[in-house]
């Protein structure tokens, strides 16, 4: 059993599942999913469409280089089986998922440390900039209290037009006046 | 009965589908990077012998994109255009091909010794 690779985004593609597009040169294509193949179709590059593996990549989101990449290998000779090979090479496998793990994790904070930073700098240039360009004026100063009027009632005629018919809470009728 | 079937569900999309099928499908980047480009073939595109199946005869191909023109006119305008000029500079970096998607992936080739002879051990952590 061959667990291929998809050619956009670079995911596994087991066997009985996706497709493959074979070119007039015998290059094989395999793509996990319709949407892998609709974007291939579409002849985009997948170095520019962000959730691709290689453009995670290609822009420095993800470790390139380290020893635990380079275990998984296409392999093209057949081992005959062999329990105790079997045994160690399941174990190794853990130990380096493991390793790996951990080291994924690190990548990632030190690379959330910088760019934290970097907003931080961002942040605080452009709340500086806004504070420049705005001039805070002092108010006008308030008269005393005593010019703090009274109101005055203002007479309303009680037959003030108003557009809303009283209705009294009965269903609206055009004969109520 | 009446009609089931909902109307519209063609898309009228003809042309689309059209240029979609793999009959039309022109020469990818990768191939035209590594083999067309190459001086002795391009030299070869250039000048083909007369084919009455072409358009222009098969005189006038521009090798960047793949295409032929009916006339040397035509090909020089389309040196000029932006099509063109585009697709050169698409030309310039290297093209994806499926040994780029398995790097990305994690997969490596044998044969290929490993790029670090680093211990796999508990407390060697890299963080770069």
């Amino acid at each position: 059993m061959r667990i291929e690779k998809c050619y956009f985004c670079s995911t596994n593609v087991y066997p009985g599942h996706g497709s493959a597009f074979v070119r007039n040169d015998a290059k094989v294509f395999r793509f996990c999913t319709s949407k892998c193949h609709k974007n291939f179709k579409m002849k985009r590059n997948p170095r520019k469409v962000r959730w691709t593996k290689a453009f995670r990549k290609a822009a420095g989101k993800e470790m390139t280089i380290d020893s635990t990449i380079d275990f998984e290998k296409r392999r093209n000779v057949p081992v005959r089986y062999d329990r105790n090979l079997v045994q160690t090479t399941i174990k190794a496998m853990k130990r380096v998922e493991e390793i790996k793990g951990r080291r994924e994790r690190a990548f990632f904070k030190n690379r959330m440390a910088v760019s934290r930073e970097k907003q931080r700098v961002h942040r605080r240039k452009t709340t500086e900039a806004v504070k420049a360009s705005v001039k805070l004026h002092v108010p006008n100063t308030v008269e005393s209290s005593e010019t703090s009027k009274v109101r005055e009632k203002i007479k309303i005629s009680a037959k003030s037009s108003t557009a809303l018919v009283r209705g009294e809470g009965r269903s609206m009728g055009m004969d109520i006046d | 009965m009446g009609r089931l079937r909902r109307s519209r569900t063609h898309h009228a999309r003809r042309d689309v589908h059209r240029s979609n099928r793999t009959r039309v499908r022109s020469r990818d980047l990768d191939l035209i990077q590594l083999i067309d480009l190459d001086p002795k073939n391009r030299a070869a595109l250039e000048a083909q012998p007369l084919d009455f199946e072409k358009p222009g005869l098969g005189q006038h191909y521009c090798v960047e994109c793949a295409k032929y023109y009916e006339t040397d006119a035509a090909l020089q305008s389309h040196w000029r255009s932006k099509v063109h000029k585009r697709r050169c500079k698409e030309l310039k970096e290297p093209a994806y091909t499926i040994e780029e998607a398995e790097r990305a992936a994690g997969l490596g080739r044998e044969g290929k010794r490993p790029t670090a002879s680093m211990p796999v051990e508990m407390d060697t952590i890299s963080g770069t």
